[in-house]
């Protein structure tokens, strides 16, 4: 109670003693007053409440506001009792109380609020960062994949090239082959045809010193006579020719003659004769150092000497080729 | 002032407990207050700005809402009856319950707003998946 009260109260007291019906009048009235009116009763009870609360802390410049209105409607209680002042003070001291009460929500709610953006925040970079880690490990994935689809490619293509060169090799060892084998029927047919060409001019024979081609005398030389007939010359130079594309080892001319007249005279003339065969051959390419002629007289007949036609066959050259295989 | 008021010694005692009262004592003795247009503009701007703040969607700030627009229609209408007196008074009470109002819509949204933050946070955190 404030000292105002007191005041109010002794005068009454003193006032009581100089005339009591006044007296009476007037301590009714003043303990009419003492019963607050129900907006101050509201006021107090708003007040108290509130200052227990977190206002204290959250909002103390408005439950301080609320506090000096709460003593001016005390004021006006203590010095007008239930006035319409004072219930005017204790209404508005209520609602400042309550509004104060309302401040410190409102502050509790921000604060709330600032601490959930926080939260929010670290959340949102939490996200951030498990995103980026995704991506992060999506990518090393994808770069991974994508290294491997290249070498994969590179093996592939690797392995193309050497199927490539595998099957380049195979064509060409085939074509080689193929090369191979057309040159040896070339080389055949060659010889088959040489072989024929010789066929034509001469006798040919296989035996077992080698191929002997036999010309028969009265075709290459005149009657006594060492030297080539030009038409020997034409039928020896188709035997170099085919000598020369058969291949051979060694070649040995034998000039052999019928046994008519000395021995002596038919070796020589044997051997002059294979001697100009020899000549003619190396002339059409015959290499010399393989071919020697030799004069064998009639020592070797290939038939009677007593009929014309025996003799005839006698009096020959024999080229013998010693082949090359 | 005294002088004027020696006419009434009742008068007198009260003034001398309660300095406060003399100015609208002295009008009332000099024939009716002037129309409160302070108080009146005033509380009508308090009243607008509980309105903008969302006063009328909180339950609690719409009750004091309502008070507040009461006592403003009963000020001007004890204005027009040229009670002006009791009509500064009812616009004090339409001022604080039009501030209260306020106070109240505001902590409202503030609440609000830090619910659905606590939402939306709640949210994102079941989405990272902690």
């Amino acid at each position: 109670m404030s000292e105002r009260a007191n005041t109010f109260l002794r005068s009454c007291v003193k006032r009581a003693g100089r005339a009591l019906p006044l007296c009476t009048a007037l301590t009714l009235a003043a303990c009419g007053a003492a019963v607050p009116p129900k907006e101050l009763m509201d006021a107090r009870s708003a007040y108290t409440r509130v200052e227990k609360g977190p206002a204290a802390n959250l909002a103390p410049a408005e439950l301080d506001t609320a506090k000096q209105a709460l003593a001016r409607a005390e004021g006006y209680f203590n010095d007008d009792g239930d006035s319409p002042n004072t219930r005017d003070q204790a209404y508005i001291a209520e609602r400042k109380a309550l509004a104060a009460e309302a401040q410190a929500g409102l502050v509790q709610a921000e604060r709330d609020r600032a601490s959930v953006d926080e939260e929010f925040r670290k959340a949102q970079l939490a996200t951030i960062d498990k995103t980026k880690a995704e991506l992060d490990a999506e990518r090393r994935a994808k770069e991974a994949t994508k290294a491997e689809v290249a070498r994969t490619q590179d093996e592939v293509a690797r392995q193309k090239d050497e199927v490539a060169r595998q099957k380049d090799e195979v064509a060409k060892t085939k074509a080689d082959l193929a090369a191979e084998k057309k040159a040896r029927e070339d080389a055949e047919k060659r010889a088959a045809a040489a072989m024929a060409s010789l066929a034509e001019v001469a006798k040919v024979k296989e035996e077992a010193r080698g191929v002997v081609i036999t010309l028969s005398g009265s075709v290459l030389f005149a009657t006594g006579k060492s030297d080539l007939l030009p038409i020997a010359k034409d039928k020896l130079s188709e035997v170099a020719k085919a000598l020369k594309d058969q291949g051979f080892k060694a070649i040995v001319v034998e000039g052999h003659t019928d046994s008519v007249g000395s021995a002596t005279k038919n070796e020589e003339l044997s051997l002059k004769r294979a001697t100009s065969v020899r000549e003619h051959l190396v002339s059409q390419g015959i290499p010399a150092e393989k071919i020697k002629a030799v004069g064998l007289g009639s020592s070797r007949p290939v038939a009677e000497n007593n009929t014309p036609d025996g003799r005839a066959n006698n009096r020959r050259v024999e080229i013998v080729v010693t082949p090359d295989r | 002032m005294s002088t004027k008021l020696s006419g009434a010694s009742s008068c007198v005692s009260l003034a001398r407990r309660a300095w406060v009262l003399l100015p609208s004592l002295a009008l009332i003795a000099c024939g009716g207050a002037a129309i409160p247009q302070e108080q009146l503009t005033s509380a009508q701007a308090a009243l607008k700005g509980a309105e903008v703040a969302g006063a009328g969607e909180d339950p609690k700030a719409a009750l004091y809402l309502k008070l507040s627009r009461e006592q403003l229609e009963k000020a001007k209408a004890l204005i027009a009856d040229s009670k002006n007196e009791e009509a500064a008074r009812v616009l004090d009470r339409a001022q604080a319950d039009a501030e209260l109002s306020l106070a109240l819509a505001k902590e409202a949204t503030a609440k609000r707003e830090a619910a659905q933050a606590r939402q939306q946070s709640e949210e994102l955190k079941q989405r990272i998946g902690k």
